[in-house]
């Protein structure tokens, strides 16, 4: 009789925790499609909205730490946006507000790998408007890198990350193109494999991978480069034919590196 | 029976949730929209408005507008959030198919504590939103040679004390500036301090810092037994990172190293010194003759363990020496001044956060200073000792009121073992002498309360008192203080302080005083001041000041021992203009007036007092050439130092030495003081690894500076000492190991 009892008030406890999961997980998913359409259109205003979209899936005060994520990948985004124009004031005040919102995210849960490699993206943005700061962005860098690492050494966007890195940072520094290769072909080959936990957890990155490695060859430019560069850009575009990233800037980058080398 | 109610009951809870869901698809909606400004009615784009505990919401557009619909009805709180504003929350009442119009205002977050701290004569370095200069600027400043002391005294009411580290601030004497470190006082930072003709170098690390406050004037009430300026630094917590690095230059080699665990727990640092100036002296042409060539070791280092997100306890410890031989004339003696000295200095800090919001610092800190040094007749040995344990509490009351509080003990003991000339007019080593010894101790203790409140959102004010006592004196001292800061727009400010500062004479002074009567010599700063600060790319400066002086210590009622009648003032201003065209220029310059007058000492009556510095300007120009190749230059330009010339002489036949006659006080100048200083560096890879070569052009165009004049032995000829900062080329490379 008392476990008839406890059988039905936990029936109903579950009845109603169902349905707040699946209103966050459709809102969730729902943000997270917006904002990769954002994302690939380059869509300044559209991203703003997304991050309202999100801010609000905080009200239903679920795994916030992984909405604070997204908000701050959002800033990221919107952040990258100004990057072309090099609109540092509103670079700074992105990518600030991206720090503090993925600050939030790593209070709350400190074991999320993707947290780590956001920040040393944030990080590395933070040389558009802070070059003064070097010892204390390379060093937060370096801290997050190694977390990230330290909790899961084969997540792809972490790989993408020091390959994009290596790819900006010079050889005497560290970096250059080969090293950037490498971490780069790593990402491509953990990409294959890869499965998220949920499907609204971050899974960004495939098609910064492939971008990355049509401009790795094509800075490079051994003998067969090219054709490597060609043949990733090819797949990219097929994987990815909304992408604004390789359509517009990498597309550009192999038609003028194509042009030049005739 | 039962089992059917209760599972009725249950289903109708269920039924009556389910419901509730469903009832609201099905209910009419209501539709919210309006406008979300800012200050002057400026459309806020991004805002956030969302009823509180639902997903309903929308973001306002470019022009400010927002429209949603929500099936929501009764009261509910519409929350409303922008980044850069501050959260608003508005209660609504929704009515099924009554639309609701909203207009919402949101005011511009409160600029954060650090934004609006930098207080009047206040010069910051660090992690702070507006500091003034940055490491990487102060290690770039040509002819600063990446001294941190030598960096500052390119800010105005500073001024170099011969050529060297030491610092004189708004026209008063070097021993009036302290240096704080992590709490500790840190009194000798300096090798080749006091040599004669030979420039200081600090020996703190600017690296190693993440906050640097100069202050030359209207401090906090936490800073005791000083007069004139502050340099509060702060030395990093616990290292992010590992790396070793080690440098080779012309006069000096080093290494140094940070490590840090995995888990971001512990870390040590650590670096070693050595200056050796025979390879410098041999490509640079120098006048001097030294025996010993002059010579200085340091090694230092850093232990610091977290103990939670926010606390650690580190101990920091320091060992510097220097020797140094140089060859000098005066009228009696011409030989060698001989002088070595060495430091040892430890400080054990602990900083923990007793509550989510206080944060609570204490220290344990000694530092052994040790000197030797002779010339002619003159012999000294002296120890001068030094512990303090200091402990300071902050922690806010309300959104617009911190408290902060703290109290410390300081031990000083000075010993000293000399023999001295009979007559300070003979100092040839056959001259009748006299031994002298004095070992002198005292404590003081202090305390101190703050308050720092901010009654407007850009109006900040710190009121403070603290008070110390003196063992040796046992005298008291209470030191009301107040700094005020009004912000007049985003980028500009007006600021003001003033207050009571009292510093306790040395332990030498007390030691030639009559029965250690020496009250707290006293100072009264009143400061106002402008400044336009956008984003530390441009910076606008201007300030003027007046100090009075009293109790000063003086000699003028006791005879030949010392008493507290004496006084002065300074008063002046100082302009500071910087600009930085990022990614490329960088450069500012400053103006400092300066009129300073003093009775102290043997001086009588009011003189120009010793760093009574009219005009001063620095000019500093940094320029990145390309990515990997920086330049810079400092163009320096002063008034030259009051020194008080010798008008004749008379023959003491029983020391067959000429007695000088001294024309008043300070009552002449030397040349105008110029110099001219580049540099260079330029990054490149190292078999793979960062490195750097750096070259420094000092005094390029050989102005010859002077440092004293001497005499000839009866005084009837003056002779020019020229300062040992002859035209130099030094360069060295750094890398990565």
């Amino acid at each position: 009789m008392k476990q008839k009892i406890i059988f039905l008030v936990l029936l109903a406890f579950l009845f109603s925790s169902f349905s707040i999961a699946d209103d966050f997980s459709d809102a969730m998913f729902k943000a997270k499609k917006n904002l990769n359409s954002a994302i690939n259109k380059n869509d300044e205003k559209a991203l703003i909205k997304v991050r309202g979209e999100f801010e609000r899936i905080l009200q239903l005060k679920k795994d916030t730490w992984l909405v604070y994520y997204f908000i701050s990948y959002t800033d990221y985004s919107i952040a990258t946006t100004y990057m072309k124009d090099q609109v540092k004031d509103k670079i700074k005040k992105y990518n600030e507000s991206a720090i503090e919102m993925i600050n939030k995210s790593i209070e709350i849960n400190s074991d999320f790998c993707d947290s780590y490699v956001l920040v040393m993206n944030l990080q590395f943005n933070r040389w558009m408007y802070e070059q003064d700061k070097m010892n204390d962005i390379i060093a937060s860098s370096d801290l997050a890198a190694e977390k990230a690492k330290k909790l899961d050494p084969d997540n792809p966007r972490y790989h993408l990350t020091l390959g994009v890195s290596s790819y900006y940072t010079p050889e005497m520094f560290g970096g250059g193109v080969d090293k950037a290769l490498e971490s780069l072909n790593k990402s491509f080959d953990l990409f294959k494999t890869r499965k998220e936990k949920e499907e609204y957890y971050p899974d960004w990155g495939k098609e910064m991978v492939y971008g990355f490695l049509v401009l790795s060859y094509i800075k490079r430019d051994k003998e067969g480069d090219l054709a490597k560069a060609k043949e990733y850009l090819d797949k990219g575009n097929e994987a990815f034919p909304e992408s604004g990233f390789l359509k517009g800037y990498v597309q550009k980058q192999y038609d003028e590196k194509v042009k030049d080398n005739k | 029976m039962k089992i059917f109610f209760i599972t009725v009951f249950l289903f109708f809870i269920i039924g009556f949730s389910y419901s509730q869901i469903k009832d609201s698809t099905e209910t009419k909606s209501v539709k919210i929209s309006g406008y979300i400004k800012g200050e002057k009615e400026k459309p806020i784009e991004g805002a956030n408005l969302v009823i509180e505990g639902t997903i309903d919401g929308s973001t306002s557009d470019n022009v400010g507008y927002f429209e949603f619909e929500t099936e929501r009805t009764g009261k509910r709180n519409l929350i409303v959030t922008a980044i850069d504003y501050s959260e608003k929350k508005i209660e609504i009442e929704l009515t099924q198919g009554k639309d609701l119009q909203l207009n919402i205002n949101l005011s511009k977050a409160i600029y954060t504590t650090d934004e609006i701290t930098v207080t009047a004569s206040s010069f910051t370095s660090g992690e702070n939103s507006k500091v003034t200069l940055t490491p990487l600027e102060i290690v770039r400043i040509p002819g600063a040679d990446a001294d941190l002391y030598r960096a500052i005294t390119t800010f105005p009411g500073s001024n170099q004390v011969d050529e060297g580290s030491r610092i004189a601030v708004r026209g008063g004497e070097p021993d009036e500036v302290l240096t704080i470190l992590d709490q500790a006082s840190l009194y000798n930072p300096f090798v080749f301090d006091n040599d004669n003709n030979m420039s200081s170098f600090s020996t703190v690390n600017p690296w190693g810092l993440k906050g640097i406050n100069f202050s030359s004037g209207g401090f906090s009430a936490k800073f005791g037994n000083v007069l004139s300026a502050v340099l509060d630094l702060q030395t990093f917590d616990v290292p992010k990172s590992k790396a070793m690095f080690i440098i080779l230059g012309l006069a000096n080699a080093g290494i140094s190293g940070v490590y840090a665990n995995r888990e971001g727990n512990f870390g040590a640092t650590f670096s070693a010194g050595q200056v050796f100036l025979k390879p410098f002296l041999l490509i640079n042409h120098s006048d001097a003759e030294y025996n010993p060539t002059p010579t200085a070791s340091s090694l230092g280092g850093t232990l610091s363990y977290k103990l939670s997100k926010t606390g650690f306890i580190k101990l920091y410890a320091d060992y510097n020496s220097d020797n140094i031989g140089i060859k000098s004339t005066s009228p009696t003696f011409d030989g060698f001044y001989s002088g070595k000295s060495k430091v040892f200095f430890t400080n054990l800090a602990l900083s923990v956060t007793p509550t989510s919001v206080s944060l609570l610092n204490v220290s344990v800190s000694s530092s052994l200073f040790n000197r030797k040094f002779n010339y002619g007749i003159i012999d000294n040995n002296s120890d001068d000792i030094y512990g303090k344990i200091r402990s300071d509490f902050s922690m806010p009351i309300t959104s617009k009121i911190d408290i902060g509080m703290g109290a410390e003990y300081e031990y000083s003991g000075y010993k000293s073992d000399g023999i001295y000339p009979m007559y300070f007019y003979n100092i040839a080593l056959t001259a009748p002498k006299f031994s002298y010894s004095t070992n002198k101790n005292t404590g003081r203790f202090g305390a101190y309360a703050e308050s720092r409140i901010r009654p407007h959102d850009n109006f900040y004010i710190i009121a403070g008192i603290r008070t110390d006592y003196h063992t040796l004196s046992q005298n008291f001292n209470f030191d009301p203080r107040l700094s005020v800061v009004y912000r007049l727009s985003k980028h500009s400010f007006l600021k003001g302080a003033t207050g009571i500062y009292h510093q306790y004479a040395t332990l030498q002074d007390y030691s030639l005083s009559f029965n250690n009567n020496l009250k707290p010599q006293q100072a009264i700063h009143y400061i106002l001041g402008y400044e336009y600060n956008r984003d530390n790319d441009f910076i606008l400066r201007i300030e003027s000041y007046y100090k009075k002086y009293s109790n000063l210590v003086s000699n003028s009622t006791y005879g030949y021992l010392y008493g507290s009648d004496g006084e002065g003032f300074a008063k002046g201003a100082d302009v500071f203009f910087k600009v930085r065209f990022k990614p490329k220029f960088n450069g500012w310059i400053s103006y400092s007036y300066t009129d300073s007058k003093r009775k102290q000492y043997s001086t009588g009556s009011l003189q120009s007092s010793n760093y009574d510095i009219t005009h001063n300007v620095s000019v500093v120009g940094t320029y990145n050439i390309t990515d990997f190749l920086f330049a810079g230059i400092t163009y320096h330009i002063s008034t030259g130092k009051p020194y008080t010339p010798v008008n004749s002489s008379i023959f003491d036949s029983t020391q067959s030495a000429y007695i000088p006659l001294y024309a008043p006080f300070n009552s002449d100048r030397y040349p105008t003081y110029t110099r001219v200083d580049v540099n260079a560096q330029y990054v490149f890879s190292f078999f793979g690894k960062f490195a750097i070569v750096f070259l420094a052009l000092n005094n390029i165009l050989d102005n010859k500076n002077l440092y004293a004049y001497t005499y000839n032995s009866n005084y009837s000829q003056k002779i020019a000492i020229r300062s040992g900062n002859y035209r130099t080329i030094y360069f060295g490379i750094g890398f990565q190991l």
